[in-house]
């Protein structure tokens, strides 16, 4: 699959003074995709941030913005079309929510109406009660001013969103909360994200694909289980030994679903001889395509029907959400090798086994 | 006890020269501090610019502030003559420090990350100032005018020396022609006049800082 290449960064420097704190660094990131730079403290992920929308501007190198060198763009303009969010206190205190969120679109003078209506449908998106609008951000909580963040962000509609380290001033749980929503957010308004943070769990949760920075050098790039399986000695130290099994936390069973398996309708007569692909028991579905169980192939007769009472009634299906590191662990302590998977409507979609999980880690491993 | 009847017998025979005189006053106080804003606060928001300028202009205008009242109103008449207009611009002068201190302190004052957030959104230098800078440093502001009108308030009362109103001329009145009425009837009235104008400002800072209050 090829998609456009939304943001572009060419052999970028950045120089103070004499220190050159972002150092050649070079990469794209696909329309709809969402890249995470993650680093120490100091490693340059917020000057780089910062130079594609030319708050800071890059001392050599190219910066394409939709195809387009930014230093050829108006700065303002380039800003209004980009959304931004930073860590915290980046609402105006004298503002209310609703003037907050407008605040793209009352610079630009779009009409008070459509404000007012993108400032309500926004409130919703992020999750707050539409009477919060009226409110001052002291009045809310540090979860909640960052949801107006990145409401704020969204009101002009921009196709790129920049956010460094947005949900790095809150507790933990209401971290995570706001990391869901953003991923759920995500996957209907499908905008090109670029991410900085230092939370490595984050970075594997959030990113399409993660850069890690050193001293102003991008020194990896590639998805999460690229990087776990790095053979780079600093990428493994800096993203740790129990980062494998954080990866799997972040990938769904679906990414290794077995789809091979015969099944039969509870009822229904089955081809012994044509369907078997070479698995010994057949998943036993409902009518409406649920699971039910399985059966042996020694249970099954002459004619394809279920002799008896054959059929083995195991626990329900799995919803198709669940992680692969949660789907290793039902089976580790539920002293089981396979689980039925299906999806919100409880149609069956497949099933999890150890080796189909540990198929993952051979085929994305290396490098 | 005597004194106190006489100056409100003063008060109730004279009450339309008395509050002519203190709106005089009052207009006086208006104007410079009209003047005072309208100079001292663009100043204020050039000199956060640089801070070289910030220290001559700072120390320049706290020059004007050392100077005692009188010396200050003696030059003027050397060059001015007498008359409102040089009372005017005493007043103007020191009016200038708390209000361009003030200014340049507030916009200084304003987070970083707050300004960066406004830049990230695509502000432009003029929406930096009059949507950002000045609304988050207004209370700063207000709190110099607010020193600057009463102080003028007070010092206004010096005015009479130069040959303009104001209140002044009551108390010097009352002196020159030992009319213990008068003299305690102006004092009385410049002093209430002064707390209350003192509150009412006090009043609308406190409501400004409250509503503009930076606490998250
Ligand atoms: N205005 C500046 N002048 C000089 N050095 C700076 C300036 N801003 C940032 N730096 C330096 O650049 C380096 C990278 O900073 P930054 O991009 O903020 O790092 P990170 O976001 O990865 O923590 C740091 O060492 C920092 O001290
Ligand atoms: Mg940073």
């Amino acid at each position: 699959m090829t998609r456009e290449i939304s943001v572009e960064l060419r052999n970028v420097d950045k120089v103070y003074d004499t220190a050159k704190v972002v150092d050649g660094v070079s990469f794209s990131i696909k329309k709809g995709e969402v890249l995470v730079l993650i680093g120490p403290s100091g490693c340059g992920k917020t000057t780089t941030l910062k130079m594609i929308n030319q708050i800071i501007p890059h001392t050599a190198g190219n910066i394409l913005v939709n195809g387009e060198d930014v230093t050829k763009l108006d700065p303002v303009e380039l800003r209004r079309s980009i959304g931004y969010v930073i860590q915290y206190i980046g609402l105006l205190p004298h503002l209310t929510i609703e003037e907050n969120i407008n605040f793209v679109l009352q610079l630009t003078k779009r009409p008070k109406k459509e404000q007012q209506e993108r400032a309500l449908e926004l409130i919703e998106t992020v999750g707050l009660p539409a009477d919060y609008l009226k409110r001052f951000p002291r009045a809310l909580s540090g979860g909640q001013q960052q949801r107006v963040g990145v409401a704020r962000a969204l009101a002009a509609d921009p196709a790129i969103l920049l956010m460094d380290e947005p949900f790095g001033a809150v507790d933990p749980l209401t971290r995570e909360q706001l990391q869901n929503e953003l991923m759920r957010l995500q996957e209907t308004i499908k905008k090109t994200i670029v991410f900085v943070t230092h939370d490595m769990q984050e970075a594997f949760k959030i990113g399409d694909r993660i850069g890690i920075m050193k001293e102003g050098k991008l020194v990896a790039m590639g998805s999460s289980m690229e990087l776990v399986n790095s053979d780079d000695e600093f990428v493994r130290d800096f993203i740790g030994r129990g980062a494998l099994f954080d990866v799997l936390d972040t990938i769904s069973v679906t990414r290794v679903l077995r789809k091979d398996i015969p099944t039969i309708r509870e009822g229904e007569h089955f081809d012994k001889e044509s369907k078997m692909n070479g698995w010994d028991n057949i998943l036993v579905l409902d009518e409406r395509d649920a699971f039910l169980g399985y059966v042996s192939i020694e249970n099954i007769d002459a004619s394809g029907k279920i002799s008896g009472d054959a059929v083995q009634r195991v626990a329900d299906a799995f919803p198709a959400e669940l992680s692969i590191k949660k789907a290793i662990e039902e089976m580790l302590y539920g002293g089981r090798t396979w689980l039925p998977v299906a999806g919100d409507d409880r149609v069956f979609k497949g099933i999890v086994t150890f080796d189909s999980c540990a198929g993952l880690l051979s085929k994305e491993g290396g490098s | 006890m005597e004194v106190f009847i006489q100056a409100w017998n003063y008060f109730l025979n004279r009450r339309e020269f008395l509050f002519e005189t203190l709106g005089d006053h009052f207009m006086l106080v208006v104007w410079a501090t009209l003047i005072v804003i309208i100079i001292g606060v663009p100043v204020g928001i050039l000199i956060s610019r640089t801070d070289r300028l910030k220290e001559i202009v700072i120390g320049t205008v706290g020059v004007f502030y050392t100077i005692p009242i009188l010396a200050l109103l003696g030059f003027l008449i050397t060059i001015m003559g007498v008359g409102t207009r040089p009372a005017l611009l005493a007043l103007v002068l020191y009016g200038l420090l708390p209000v361009v201190r003030n200014t340049c302190v507030g916009i200084l004052q304003v987070p970083e990350m707050t300004k960066e957030a406004a830049l990230g959104m695509g502000v432009n230098n003029l929406q930096m100032l009059f949507k950002v800078e000045l609304p988050l440093s207004f209370p700063v502001i207000f709190a110099g005018i607010r020193t600057a009108m009463v102080m003028n308030f007070s010092l206004a009362t010096y005015a009479v020396f130069i040959g303009a109103g104001g209140m002044g001329r009551v108390i010097m009145q009352g002196i020159r022609t030992y009319n213990t009425g008068m003299l305690l009837a102006g004092i009385i009235l410049v002093v209430v006049a002064t707390v209350s104008l003192d509150r009412l400002v006090g009043y609308l800072d406190n409501r400004v800082q409250r509503k503009f209050s930076l606490v998250e």
